[in-house]
């Protein structure tokens, strides 16, 4: 029987749900091997109450999210999260940890109380619930989900690269950006991506999250002695990554 | 051996008539940067640059190469076979020469590799002298001229190219290709005054003549652990070294997991996965210990088997690192007993 997938959105722009949907060309293979029981972006259906992968793109940014994502890792044998928002909470964990409401209150007024009810500081899925595969990026590359896809189908560890962004951007024979001035988040960020933006002349902003291997305090201290401003790299890395991820590197 | 002398006014002659039956890959300008490309005119050849951001070593074991398909069903070898049209790399410094005989030992002698060896044998080699840059320590491995390893090597003259001819493939092709005259006293003596001048152009001076002695007893020197702590892990050196050859093999499911595909991309003994092995040990988890592990291989490991140091000196792990830990520096550093 092929797996029941679901696919199950939190806070995000969908745009990693429409990257699956760029997959045209593998899309009718993908689907041969799995029942699509559920997926929002796609159908206006309900959510079963059984499956066997749970797919999910987005942030956990409210109660509610963190009741979906207990209940779906009571359910399904596999948990794959997919872009940013999920892996490392993305560009929804800049609204911060301690000041959420006053944010909030700056960004909705004073009686914007209501707008979101039992919202939480927005973080990563792995916060909240164990994470079995992850496809990281904003958004996600279309050959790495179907990679990570197979990688989850046939049973086999999540292997995600654990070095940063250089080794690759070198094979790309691209002109290092730190040798002309500018800020490329490269040497702290997960590869994976074929140094794709690097490649097209624009600097790493990190989307990948934190590489496990990255040496955060010896790249900082590096960056400060070249002259570059640590509080604007430190804002940059907070773009993709939570800054208690930050700081704790 | 034998020598010639071509006017530099022929190199478009020489490409022009390479192209008939190779493709022709040499220097050409990649924003302020160099690297190795097919030349389609032979304007855009750069025998004037300084060194590529990858060596030639791209070419022979790309950076992500298919080594074969196969099918899932019942594990059968599709398609293994390694395509390798006729190819001539012109204007090869003499350390990117070098390092490639470097990796004949590994890739052509115990275990032949046939995806090296078929685009190996395909490839003509055309060397072109060089001015040393400031990275530049060839001259202290002994790898600042080549002696073997070419078809053809032109050393600029200025207003010519004194010829040197090392292979009947080289003599047929330049015979075919150019005009090119006998030398002549004054040619050997303006060799000669290149050649010296070049020499003292250098301005690294390394001393390794004591290496295999003092990383043995260095092992445990702190020096270590001081560059662990400054490594990024980004393994920026073993992609631009010309001799760096380690790789990690992936094998890829098609979408619909009937077929597969088998791919070797560069590794580097800088990432912590690198001496990982089953049960989750890992053999060199510290930074400090894969610093140290790439040093004693490539200046005592190497040397151990072949007699030579796996180092040409080109410096370019020297301009990639962003934490500018150098040969140079490290090797003063284990002499001295710490980092300056």
């Amino acid at each position: 029987m092929a797996p029941r997938v679901v696919v199950v959105s939190l806070a995000s722009d969908f745009g990693c749900q429409v990257q699956m949907t760029n997959i045209e060309d593998d899309l009718l293979d993908v689907l041969g091997l799995i029942d699509l029981s559920y997926w929002q972006l796609a159908s206006s259906g309900h959510m079963p109450a059984e499956y066997d992968v749970a797919i999910v793109e987005g942030a956990v940014t409210t109660e509610e999210h963190v009741e979906l994502l207990k209940r779906i890792r009571s359910v399904a044998d596999v948990v794959m999260v997919i872009g940013a928002c999920a892996v490392t909470g993305g560009i929804p964990a800049m609204a911060g940890e301690g000041d959420l409401e006053q944010r909030f209150a700056y960004v909705y007024g004073t009686d914007g109380a209501n707008v979101a009810r039992g919202r939480i500081s927005p973080g990563p899925v792995k916060r909240i619930i164990g994470v079995d595969y992850e496809v990281p990026g904003c958004p996600i590359d279309t050959a790495e989900f179907l990679r990570v896809l197979s990688h989850a189908l046939q049973g086999l560890a999540n292997r995600l690269p654990q070095e940063p962004l250089c080794a690759i951007c070198k094979t790309k024979e691209n002109v290092c950006l730190f040798d002309k001035g500018q800020i490329c988040l490269g040497m702290f960020t997960r590869t994976g991506c074929g140094a794709r933006c690097v490649s097209l002349g624009r600097p790493c902003t990190g989307c990948r999250g934190l590489a496990a291997d990255a040496n955060v305090e010896s790249a900082m201290k590096i960056l400060a002695e070249k002259g570059y401003d640590i509080d604007e790299v430190t804002e940059r890395l907070a773009v993709f990554n939570t800054r208690e991820e930050v700081f704790s590197r | 051996m034998f020598f010639r002398v071509m006017d530099t006014s022929r190199l478009p002659d020489l490409v022009r008539g390479l192209s008939r039956d190779h493709e022709v890959i040499g220097p050409v300008a990649k924003e302020e940067r160099f690297v190795f490309a097919a030349i389609d005119d032979p304007a855009d050849l750069r025998l004037d640059y300084d060194t590529t951001l990858l060596p030639p070593k791209k070419l022979f074991f790309p950076p992500e190469d298919q080594m074969m398909r196969f099918r899932v069903a019942d594990n059968e070898v599709l398609d293994d076979e390694v395509f390798a049209a006729p190819r001539v790399l012109l204007g090869l410094h003499p350390c990117d020469i070098n390092a490639l005989l470097l990796m004949d030992n590994i890739f052509l002698k115990d275990y032949v590799d046939p995806y090296y060896k078929a685009r190996r044998d395909t490839t003509l080699v055309v060397g072109i002298s060089c001015v040393p840059t400031e990275d530049c320590f060839c001259n202290s491995l002994g790898t600042d001229e080549a002696h073997w390893g070419f078809d053809i090597f032109l050393t600029d003259l200025g207003d010519r190219y004194f010829v040197s001819v090392r292979s009947v493939k080289g003599a047929e092709l330049l015979d075919d290709f150019v005009e090119t005259r006998e030398i002549t006293d004054a040619d050997t003596a303006a060799f000669q005054r290149v050649t010296r001048e070049r020499k003292d152009k250098f301005t690294q001076d390394v001393d390794t003549s004591q290496l295999p002695l003092l990383l043995d007893a260095k092992f445990d020197s702190p020096v270590w652990d001081e560059l662990g702590e400054r490594c990024l892990s980004c393994g920026a050196c073993s992609m631009v070294c010309p001799t760096c050859y380690c790789f990690n093999v992936r094998d890829d499911l098609a979408p619909d997991q009937k077929t597969g595909t088998r791919t070797r991309l560069w590794d580097s003994c800088q990432f912590s996965e690198f001496a990982a092995v089953a049960h989750g040990q890992n053999f060199r988890e510290s930074r400090a210990s894969r610093v140290k592990y790439r040093y004693y291989h490539k200046q005592w490991g190497y040397l151990s088997k072949f007699e030579r140091v796996l180092c040409v000196g080109c410096g370019r792990c020297s301009t990639a690192c962003a934490a500018d830990i150098t040969p140079r520096e490290v090797i003063a550093a284990l002499a001295k007993g710490g980092v300056e």
